[in-house]
């Protein structure tokens, strides 16, 4: 494998507390390394800046819920062709990408590393087999656990070690990285008879427990189980005017164990007496800034086209009733849901405003960029390819502020945008929020940083006054110390790596497991672990901590 | 001979995963029992003697020498044509659309002499469908609307639990014809098809022979169908007004439905070039990108084609003439692969009695390397 010197570029690499030291980063054999000798490449940097490959904490790439979409939105792909070349596999763009063009996109963005949050455990086959068609990037993918009929009963019976063996057998089944909780009971509710929990203490019918113990049982289990990546909670009443107690709630259950919650702009919600929707977000703000143990992505919302897709099939059915033209509803038996509504977020709408406006308040009032990561819940929020705005957003005070001047001004009158909230992002922020910051909280030791010995995943950038532009396109794109992207072209494939990780658990369990098995899901026991080497291999372990 | 199993039966769409074989003599026994299941391990378990593994023009020829051909012939095609994937696995699927996109064919799944089965409806308006398992353990009444699992697919009725869970559940038949399937309804709806449509539409906010009453006294409730009811003239719009009537009555209760496929269905293909090109079932490559096809017969351009047979004899088949044969692994039966189930679930297919023929997806894959030399 060659050696490539990047040389002089200007390198922020928050997590060796390097911030825009101008200085060479040599790669061999995948690796960061100290040196290389006088053969190597030499890529000229100077002027230029150097971070590690993006890593994206939440988005929804892969699985059956994205491939419904594709297959619900047939014209919003039409305009948005790629060609085949020599190189490239063709395929269709638009929000929700066919396979190998979101490999490329996110590739042509200077991302390497990419979790989609939400599988299914029953369909681990196909998630699996998606991931492994979409080239470019490394890939893992969370487990949903939150509405798992089999785990409420072993939390029923307080069976806390049983629960914490369970989980792990789970990943070990899976190929999964990461657990996470969906709106835990309500989407079992919705199942039933299209109802709901309202508060986490809510009981779920017909299973005598509540979301609260549902997140103490599994956040705990997986906090004990030492996995390299917390649980990662889409908590209760997602949108609903008012849930900001309900994530704070949700936070002060979870205190004291590590927890991501994802997409925290649609939970941090307040409501006035008229049940209009108003924002909280310094309030959670603070709370984080109190709790070094919980971290955030921020599901930002940009105006423009998205799709809704969630395993929260009671949001889209509001979302349907809201208006919405299409809606796909998808339930898995014994696991979870699925929702799919297409969305416009318009600058117009005070609701749309706001939730915009509450965004930028996470990102902007956070003291603690590693607690508070950059997503749009891709494509829930607006598609991946919007980040390069919204980090313009973030580093271009005046740029938002005009932007802030196209949108609906009782909106944003009602956030602290308007309080002379004048904060500029550095380069060196953005870097902890794209990269450093995710790829830590993945518990990914390799991933998003320079230091000797990590993953040769580097993008270098121009540096544009433009961050926009500077963002949407890298000089170069080096994956596992390869060049996969030369001034805006994608110059070689890659198939990536499947991470998952590993936990000790008593193999015992399946004997717990199986009878729990046998009177709920259609696929025998026997057969629902996902075991074909085509699938899982290859694929970097990562092991649990305990 | 031990039994074998459990192992995944592909017979139909339902892909039984407690399914044990036992030889006895020349037959073979299956439990649980099932019909179709028996034929289909039947007619794929026992060795093809003196088979070829490949013919050219019909004479027997070597797996080289016939990919060698093939891939003559797929290169001088002016239109060239993927299609069959009856019952094929998701790895089959995979290698296909990466060759249909190198050689810039046009990919149709289905039966080439099958009835047309409608266009698509759920992209105009969506869809509401669940698992096996949700309609089993939720469902307090389910309509199967013209159609006749109990031919089709002869075990959905007891892996929805009609025999075995739940008291009080019923089972709706809407079907004019006597079938084994209306002999098992608690309620027999006998209107002619032409009344479908009418039905559909007047279900979302009245009563049609007892059957409104019976849907809006239940909290959750499931429509089965398939091409009995959308499929030849007028279907898309049939299906569309299932999907109206499923999303009007959700806003009250919970309401799914279950399409069932043409046995053993395509559904692991559709699903794999929905993710790899964005569209399913009728995909053309030939523009250097993916188009959705939007037609009701195949095009009559196309000058090549290449079959992918999952049948009791199957095969890549290439050539307008069916110049080449190359014999392929049973999958299920010789060889392992993953398979999605009428509802989306993937499961892996064993292989009991597994031998030396090359899969599929292996064949597609050395034929594409076979273009591009």
């Amino acid at each position: 494998m060659s050696a490539i010197r990047i040389a002089g570029g200007r390198v922020h690499d928050p997590a060796n507390d390097v911030d825009g030291e101008v200085r060479d980063v040599c790669l061999e054999d995948g690796k960061v390394v100290a040196d290389v000798g006088p053969q190597a490449r030499r890529i000229d940097a100077r002027g230029m800046v150097v971070l590690p490959g993006g890593v994206d904490i939440h988005a929804h790439i892969a699985g059956p819920k994205v491939n419904a979409a594709r297959k619900l939105l047939p014209e919003e792909r039409r305009a948005d062709p790629l060609d085949r070349t020599e190189l490239l596999r063709s395929g269709t763009g638009g929000i929700v990408p066919s396979t190998f063009v979101t490999g490329y996109r996110y590739s042509l963005l200077g991302y390497t590393t990419v979790v989609e949050a939400a599988a299914p455990p029953l369909a681990a086959r196909h998630v699996l087999a998606e991931l492994r068609d979409t080239p470019m990037i490394d890939k893992l993918f969370l487990i949903l656990m939150g509405n798992n009929q089999v785990l409420f009963e072993l939390i029923r019976q307080r069976a806390a070690s049983r629960i914490k063996d369970a989980v792990a057998w789970w990943l070990e089944a899976t190929g999964g990285y990461g657990v996470k909780l969906v709106n835990p009971g309500g989407i079992e509710r919705f199942k039933q008879d299209n109802g709901n929990v309202h508060s986490i203490d809510d009981e779920v019918t017909g299973y005598g427990v509540t979301p609260r113990q549902v997140l103490e049982a599994i956040g705990g289990a997986v906090d004990e189980l030492g996995l390299p990546h917390p649980v990662h909670v889409h908590a209760n009443n997602l949108g609903v005017p008012g849930n900001a107690d309900t994530t704070l709630d949700t936070m002060r259950t979870l205190s004291g164990r590590q927890a991501h919650f994802a997409h925290l702009q649609f939970h941090s919600y307040g409501a006035n007496p008229g049940r209009t929707l108003t924002s909280r977000a310094s309030e959670l703000i603070e709370y984080l800034g109190d709790h070094p143990e919980i971290t955030a992505d921020v599901g930002q919302v940009m105006f423009g086209p998205a799709v809704t897709m969630t395993s929260d099939g009671p949001v889209s059915a509001t979302l349907r009733d809201l208006g919405g033209d299409k809606w796909l509803n998808h339930d898995t038996e014994v696991e979870t849901g699925c929702g799919i509504v297409p969305y416009t977020y318009r600058a117009g709408s005070y609701v749309h405003a706001l939730q915009w406006g509450i965004g930028l308040e996470l990102f902007l009032l956070g003291r603690n960029p590693w607690q508070v990561m950059l997503s749009t819940d891709h494509p829930n929020g607006g598609s991946f390819l919007s980040y390069p705005k919204l980090i313009r957003l973030l580093m271009d005070r005046a740029y938002r502020e005009d932007q802030m001047g196209r949108a609906n001004q009782r909106a944003i009158r009602r956030t602290a945008l308007v309080d002379g909230l004048d904060r500029e992002y550095t380069l060196n922020e953005i870097a902890i929020i794209t990269r450093a910051g995710p790829a830590r909280r993945l518990g990914l030791r390799d991933k998003g940083h320079l230091g000797v010995g990590a993953d040769a995943d580097v993008t270098v950038y121009h540096d544009r006054a433009d961050r926009e532009e500077m963002f949407a396109t890298p000089r170069y794109v080096i994956k596992a110390g390869r060049v996969l992207v030369d001034d805006g072209e994608l110059c070689r494939t890659e198939d990536g790596v499947l991470f998952s990780s590993r936990a000790d658990f008593d193999p015992d369990v399946s004997r717990v497991l199986e009878p729990l098995f046998g009177e709920r899901y259609t696929v025998s026991f026997a057969h629902y672990p996902v075991r074909d080497p085509a699938l899982r291999e290859p694929a970097r372990v990562v092991e649990a901590a305990t | 001979m031990p039994e074998l199993g459990p192992v995944t039966c592909a017979g139909c769409g339902l892909l039984c995963d407690d399914v044990t074989v036992e030889e006895l003599g020349e037959d073979l026994r299956l439990r649980p029992e099932c019909r179709l299941g028996a034929r289909w391990f039947s007619e794929r378990w026992w060795p093809l003697a003196d088979a070829p593994a490949a013919t050219i023009d019909g004479q027997p020829a070597e797996i080289d020498a016939a990919l060698m051909r093939a891939g003559e012939l797929l290169r001088r095609a002016r239109r060239p044509q993927l299609r069959g994937f009856d019952g094929a696995t998701v790895e089959d699927a995979r290698a296909a659309a990466a060759l249909a996109d190198r050689i810039g064919a046009l990919v149709t799944t289905g039966r080439a002499d099958g009835p047309w089965p409608g266009a698509p409806a759920a992209p105009l308006r969506g869809i509401s469908t669940a698992t096996l398992g949700e309609i089993r353990d939720r469902s307090r009444v389910v309509v199967i609307w013209r159609e006749d699992p109990e031919t089709t697919h002869p075990r959905l009725l007891e892996r929805l639990g009609f025999g075995s869970r739940g008291a009080g559940r019923v089972l709706v038949v809407i079907d004019d014809r006597d079938t084994a399937t209306t002999a098992r309804a608690d309620l027999r709806l006998s209107w002619p098809p032409e009344r479908d449509l009418d039905a559909l539409v007047t279900l979302c906010d009245g009563d049609v022979d007892g059957l409104y009453e019976r849907l809006a006294a239940v909290p959750h409730a499931a429509f089965v169908y398939g091409s009995g009811l959308t499929g030849g003239a007028g279907g898309q719009r049939r299906a569309l007004a299932l999907h109206e009537l499923v999303r009007a009555m959700s806003h009250e209760r919970h309401v799914v439905t279950l399409e069932l496929p043409r046995a053993p269905g395509t559904r692991s293909a559709d699903d794999v070039l929905a993710w790899q090109a964005g569209y399913s079932e009728r995909v053309d490559f030939a523009s250097g990108h993916p188009e959705l096809v939007i037609a009701t017969e195949p095009l009559d351009d196309v000058d090549v084609t290449l079959n992918i047979e999952s049948g009791p004899g199957g095969g890549l088949v290439v050539g307008s003439a069916s110049e080449v044969w190359i014999r392929t692994a049973r999958a299920g039966v010789s060889a392992a692969g993953t398979v999605h189930r009428l509802d989306g679930v993937p499961l892996t297919l064993q292989a009991p009695r597994p031998d030396h023929a090359p899969t599929a997806a292996v064949l597609l894959t050395r034929l594409l390397a076979e273009v591009e030399r």
